[in-house]
Parts: structure tokens; C-alpha cells; sequence
């Protein structure tokens, strides 16, 4: 693939051998941005868990929990896997293409722009100014212009990236993060625009909305990432191509069809929501298109997994995009969505996707591919520990949680007084507060790491992970 | 090989914007432009300037992550009304639906919990009500004072809740969200609704 040229002359859309020095920059400057964001996001988070067991705690207007709950999920959203995702991107659009990042004051604008609106964000909605409590479109449409605007730039210097390559072929990883940042750039318009929400209207674009914010972006960005990461870390090719490619299509075509599911049960036309049912199901195909090919690509590699820092990330995204994708077909049934629907069986599920799967595989790339970059990796032990609780305390928050509204649920259906569902639900709060604990610890330990991989002065000469396959 | 015709990346570009484009405008654009325009139900009416004032604090409080505005057509919403129809929501913007209900639904609360001296005291503190509530307190829409003056609508905080030597008095800003809080209150169907059970 590489062709032999010396590093110190590499002409800016020639073959690279190495990440140069600017790339590097830009790749620690999102990394690092992304893992402050991380930190506050979650911070706040694990207030608002304890705040369910003590609610009067920090009793204040500017951390009440109506505002603050907006802040953690735009902040964890907008703030953390956007722009670590970003940053990756980047990375795998410069390195699969053999060449030098295109347009790198774009990507730098891009980081401002992303960082402006999360600041401004975080800002207006701890001053109660917002955009109504639609979920992840809280931001008011000033604020929002700005992450379009890094979305916007950010996809030119991916496609710029891209259209520079060497060879013919675009690695399928570039497929999906292109597609997020076109997706992205459409989706936010069509939201922004108000003529055609009003009422009823607007919970149909919010329907539309929620889930492509989550599924078009997110997701679009970790699977690219995977789709480079993970035979990049296990020095293998990537088990079907094919496979890749139909998934990338299923996904665009089925994903913005199934927003409905969020609104079963409501006043939206019942044919309305029976489509966004249908196809929920049909999500399994490109669902288990993907996992399928990235467990295909691991088979028989479980020692290199093992001894990698990286790939247990990557293996546990993976698991928990199938578990948790597969689960959120289920719970479009009406029969399911009867007993779950508003309970916090939907806040153990958006935990298992965006941080079970976004962000652990954000985490996989940054392991597995920072140090690349960089050349300095982090201590082996602490990223143990930080998987470890990041793993169990997310696996232990979806279980109480899902718990808790299966049991809200059934007082709910028993006819039971509204009070039970609280005083039923308290023990598994109080659990989620003791596994948000540990999630905000492992943050703590990464964002140690993440200066070991980047700002910490040490010898540039540790060997990254692996060497070799594109 | 490269730049023979139109590059790859172009082409990928412009097929998966297009495809998007269209799902976006079928499956959004259309019919939020449709339902945008349902027009009220019989006695759905649009709210007064302190209701609307009111409600403008209930979005930027967040009230809506713990209490929905939907009935659902399902036995175990029948405690909060009747189910919602698309009519109830023609001057609800921004909607206010919600998705979590870790309170109770408040379509209809104005009818179902008329008392204003109620919801102020609720809003004070909750727990001074309903024990075991989890519901953030909002002193801060109340100013407590030793003395009120001529005009001040003093709300009747049980004494264990209350400030000591001191009366809580409402600020007009909660006196607003009261006001939207009543005017919650669901018109009868004019006739039966195909989605009742």
C-alpha cells in the first residue's frame, strides 16, 4: 500500500509512513478537548443519580436537575463522542488513505466550533434557555449552528482527506464516517428549521430527530472507526468487505424510518408509528451485518485480544452494539413498549448504546490509536482499570436500571398509586449512583492516560500496539 | 487510475445525500408539515399571557424529563385522563410529550389537582406533601421574608418546611407557572373516541 518515500520529505499528498507532526497535533488536541467534556458531562451525571436518593441535595436553580440532566446528555453527546469520534475519523480518513490530513485549519476551526457550542450549550441551558426538553436538540438553534458548523467542516476535511488518497478504493471505514458527516449536516438543517413544527408536527420531526442524531451520526462514526481500528489492531483484513457495504446501505436506508418507536402510544397516526416498528425489525440486518463481520474478523484472536490494551474496548463495543441494538428492536413491540415505554428501562438502553457501545469504541480507537500517533503509550495497568470500571459499572447500571423499569412498569400496570413506582424503583437507583460512581472513576483514570498518551513528557520511542496492516 | 471521471468519494457523497435527503423530507419534512396544521380539538384554546409565561418556566426548568403530556390509550393511563388525541396539541410548541414519566403525567393536572395553594406549596417542597416524592424543590420561585407586605400572596408552608420567623411569599414567576400548571385540563371528546378502551 505505502510506497517508500522518507518520512522528512513527504510532500503533503504523498504516501505517509508516519502520521506528521501536525496530524499528530490535531488528533491530541480533539482527544484531549473530548476527555474534558467526558469528565463534566459525567460529573454531572453521577450529581443527578444521587439527586433521585436525596433530592434535595444542592437544591439551586443552576444544579436542579431539570437543567442539568439537559447538560449531561448534550455534553456526553456534543461535548465527548462527537468530537473524540471526530478526532478519530481524521485519523483513520489520513491514515487509510495514505496521505497527510487535508485542510488542517478546517479541522482546527472544527475543534472551535464543536468546543464554542458546548460552552455555549452547557451555558444557556444551566440559564433554563432552551429549546423545549426534545431530547438532544435541547440547544437553542444559535447554539446549534455552531456544532453544524463543525460538522460541516469537519466533513470537508474527511472528504478532502479522502479525495487525496492513494489507490483507487475508499476503505470502508471512510464510507461510514463520511456518510455521518453528510447525514449529520442534512439532519441538522431539517431539524432547525421551524416552519413545519408546530404541535403535533414537531413531536413528528422530533421522532425523526432523536434517533438519527443517535443513529445516524453515532453510530455511522464508531462503525467507521471499527471498520479501521479493529483488523488495524489484529493485523488481519477485515472479514467481508461485502458485508461492510451492506450495512452501510441497510443502515441508511432503514435507520431514519424507525424514529417513530419513540412516540408508540401517542397521537401520532397509529400507521405512522406501525412503520417505524417494521422497520426496527429490519435494523437487525444491518445490526448483525456489522457485529457479525467484526466478530468474524476477531475469531480465533482471542489472545492477541487479551493482551492488547485496545481490542477489550473494541470486543465489549461490539457486544453491547448487538445487545443493544438488538434490544431496542425488541422494545419497539408494542406489547414491550406497553410495560417499558417512559419508564427507565429507555435510560438503561441509551446507556447500553451510547456509552456501552459509542464509547467504549471511542475508547478503543483512542487506545489503539494514539499511541500510534504519538508514540507514547499509557500505563498497561491503569487502562485495566479503567476498562474494568468502565465495564462493570455500565453493565451493572443497564441491569438496575432495566430492573427499575420493568418494576415501574408492572406497579404501573397493577393500577397501583403513582408513589409505589418511586418507592419501588429507590434500591436500583440507589444502585445506579454506586456504578455511576465507578463509570466517573474510570473517566478520571482515562483522562490520566490520555495525558500519558499525549502531553506527558517521556522517550518518543515506545513500539505502538501493532505494526503493519493498513 | 486516479481522477478519471468523477472521483469515488463524489460519487458516494452524492448517492448517500440524496437517498438521506429523500427519507429526511418523506419521513420528517412532510409529515411534520402535515400535522403541524391539525387543527384544535373542540375547547382546546390557546393559553393567556401568564399561562404562556408559565410555560415558558416549565421548559426551561426541564419539567418535562419527569413528567410527560401524553395519555396513552392503555388501562394503566386511565388515571390521568382520557387518551390524547392529536387535536389537544394544536398550540403546544415546543411539545412537551416527554418520554420519562418518573412523576406523574400532567396532562391533566389542572382538573385533577386544582389547588393553587397545593401546587405552590408542592413547588416549595414536594416532600412537605406527597412523602417519599423525589421531586427537586424550588425555593428559589419564592421569596421568604419576615414581614409580607400589603399585596404579597403568602403560601402556607407547614412550619418543619418553612424558614424559621420567616413567611413564604410567591414571586410572580411562580404564580405564572401555577397558572399553566391549572390551565392543563382536558376538553371532553364530543363524541366517544375510536381510541378509548
Amino acid at each position: 500500500m505505502t510506497k517508500s518515500i522518507t518520512e522528512s520529505k513527504q510532500p503533503s499528498r504523498g504516501p505517509a509512513e508516519a502520521p506528521v507532526a501536525q496530524d499528530v497535533a490535531i488528533f491530541n488536541a480533539f482527544t484531549i478537548s473530548s476527555t474534558l467534556w467526558l469528565l463534566i458531562a459525567t460529573s454531572v451525571g453521577l450529581l443527578l443519580s444521587f439527586k433521585f436518593t436525596y433530592p434535595d441535595l444542592a437544591t439551586n436553580p443552576y444544579l436542579s436537575f431539570g437543567r442539568l440532566r439537559a447538560i449531561h446528555t448534550n455534553d456526553s453527546f456534543y461535548g465527548w463522542a462527537s468530537v473524540a469520534l471526530t478526532g478519530l475519523a481524521f485519523y483513520v480518513a489520513a491514515r487509510s488513505s495514505g496521505v497527510q490530513l487535508q485542510q488542517k485549519a478546517l479541522a482546527w476551526a472544527a475543534l472551535w466550533s464543536y468546543n464554542i457550542a458546548a460552552v455555549l450549550g452547557s451555558i444557556t441551558l444551566d440559564l433554563g434557555i432552551s429549546n423545549g426538553s426534545q431530547e438532544y436538540r435541547e440547544w437553542v438553534w444559535w447554539v446549534a449552528a455552531f456544532f453544524l458548523l463543525a460538522v460541516i467542516l469537519s466533513g470537508i476535511v474527511v472528504v478532502a482527506t479522502v479525495m487525496a488518497r492513494i489507490g483507487r478504493e475508499i476503505y470502508i471505514a471512510n464510507w461510514y464516517t463520511i456518510g455521518a458527516f453528510i447525514f449529520t449536516t442534512i439532519l441538522g438543517i431539517t431539524a432547525a428549521i421551524p416552519i413545519y413544527q408546530h404541535g403535533l408536527g414537531q413531536v413528528a420531526v422530533q421522532a425523526f430527530y432523536m434517533h438519527n442524531a443517535v443513529g445516524m451520526w453515532f453510530t455511522f462514526l464508531a462503525l467507521g472507526i471499527t471498520y479501521y481500528a479493529l483488523p488495524k489492531l489484529l493485523n488481519r483484513p477485515i472479514y467481508s468487505y461485502a458485508l461492510g457495504v451492506l450495512g452501510f446501505w441497510t443502515n441508511l436506508v432503514f435507520y431514519p424510518v424507525i424514529g417513530a418507536h419513540h412516540y408508540e402510544f401517542s397521537p401520532l397516526p397509529w400507521w405512522f408509528q406501525t412503520i417505524a416498528i417494521v422497520f426496527s425489525v429490519g435494523m437487525l440486518v444491518p445490526v448483525w451485518a456489522g457485529s457479525g463481520n467484526f466478530w468474524l474478523t476477531m475469531r480465533g484472536g482471542w489472545a492477541t485480544i487479551r493482551r492488547s490494551l485496545a481490542l477489550p474496548f473494541l470486543f465489549v463495543g461490539i457486544m453491547y452494539y448487538f445487545l443493544g441494538s438488538t434490544q431496542g428492536t425488541l422494545e419497539a413491540l408494542r406489547s414491550l413498549q406497553a410495560i417499558w415505554h417512559l419508564t427507565n428501562f429507555t435510560v438503561g438502553h441509551s446507556h447500553l448504546t451510547m456509552y456501552g457501545f459509542i464509547t467504549f469504541i471511542a475508547w478503543g480507537g483512542i487506545y489503539g490509536l494514539l499511541p500510534m500517533a504519538t508514540g507514547k503509550r499509557p500505563n498497561a495497568i491503569l487502562v485495566g482499570m479503567h476498562f474494568w470500571f468502565a465495564f462493570l459499572g455500565v453493565t451493572i447500571y443497564v441491569i438496575v436500571l432495566s430492573i427499575a423499569g420493568t418494576v415501574q412498569g408492572i406497579t404501573w400496570a397493577n393500577g397501583d398509586p403513582f408513589i409505589a413506582s418511586v418507592e419501588a424503583a429507590q434500591p436500583y437507583w440507589t444502585g445506579r449512583a454506586v456504578s455511576g460512581t465507578m463509570m466517573l472513576l474510570a473517566h478520571f483514570i482515562f483522562a490520566y492516560n490520555v495525558w500519558q498518551m499525549t502531553l506527558a513528557r517521556k522517550p518518543n520511542t515506545a513500539p505502538p500496539e501493532t505494526v503493519g496492516a493498513r | 487510475m486516479k481522477r478519471q471521471g468523477m472521483d469515488n468519494v463524489l460519487v458516494l457523497v452524492f448517492s448517500s445525500a440524496v437517498i438521506y435527503l429523500f427519507l429526511a423530507i418523506i419521513m420528517a419534512v412532510i409529515p411534520g408539515a402535515v400535522m403541524s396544521r391539525i387543527p384544535p380539538g373542540v375547547g382546546v384554546v390557546p393559553l393567556n399571557a401568564a399561562q404562556s409565561r408559565g410555560r415558558a418556566v416549565f421548559v426551561g426548568e426541564g419539567c418535562s424529563y419527569c413528567h410527560t403530556q401524553q395519555v396513552r390509550p392503555l388501562a394503566q393511563d386511565r388515571v390521568w385522563g382520557r387518551p390524547s388525541v392529536a387535536g389537544d396539541y394544536a398550540y403546544s410548541t415546543p411539545q412537551l410529550l416527554g418520554s420519562e414519566r418518573t412523576g406523574p403525567d400532567l396532562t391533566n393536572i389542572g382538573a385533577r389537582q386544582p389547588s393553587e395553594v397545593w401546587q405552590s406549596i408542592h413547588l416549595y417542597e414536594p416532600r412537605a406533601l406527597v412523602h417519599g416524592s423525589i421531586m427537586p424543590a424550588y425555593p428559589w420561585m419564592f421569596i421568604a421574608k419576615a414581614h409580607p407586605n400589603p399585596g404579597d400572596v403568602v403560601v402556607p408552608v407547614p412550619p418543619v418546611y418553612a424558614p424559621r420567623g420567616e413567611v413564604i411569599v410567591e414571586t410572580p414567576e411562580e404564580q405564572d407557572l401555577v397558572a399553566y400548571l391549572l390551565s392543563l385540563k382536558q376538553p371532553p371528546l364530543p363524541s366517544p373516541s375510536p381510541l378509548s378502551p
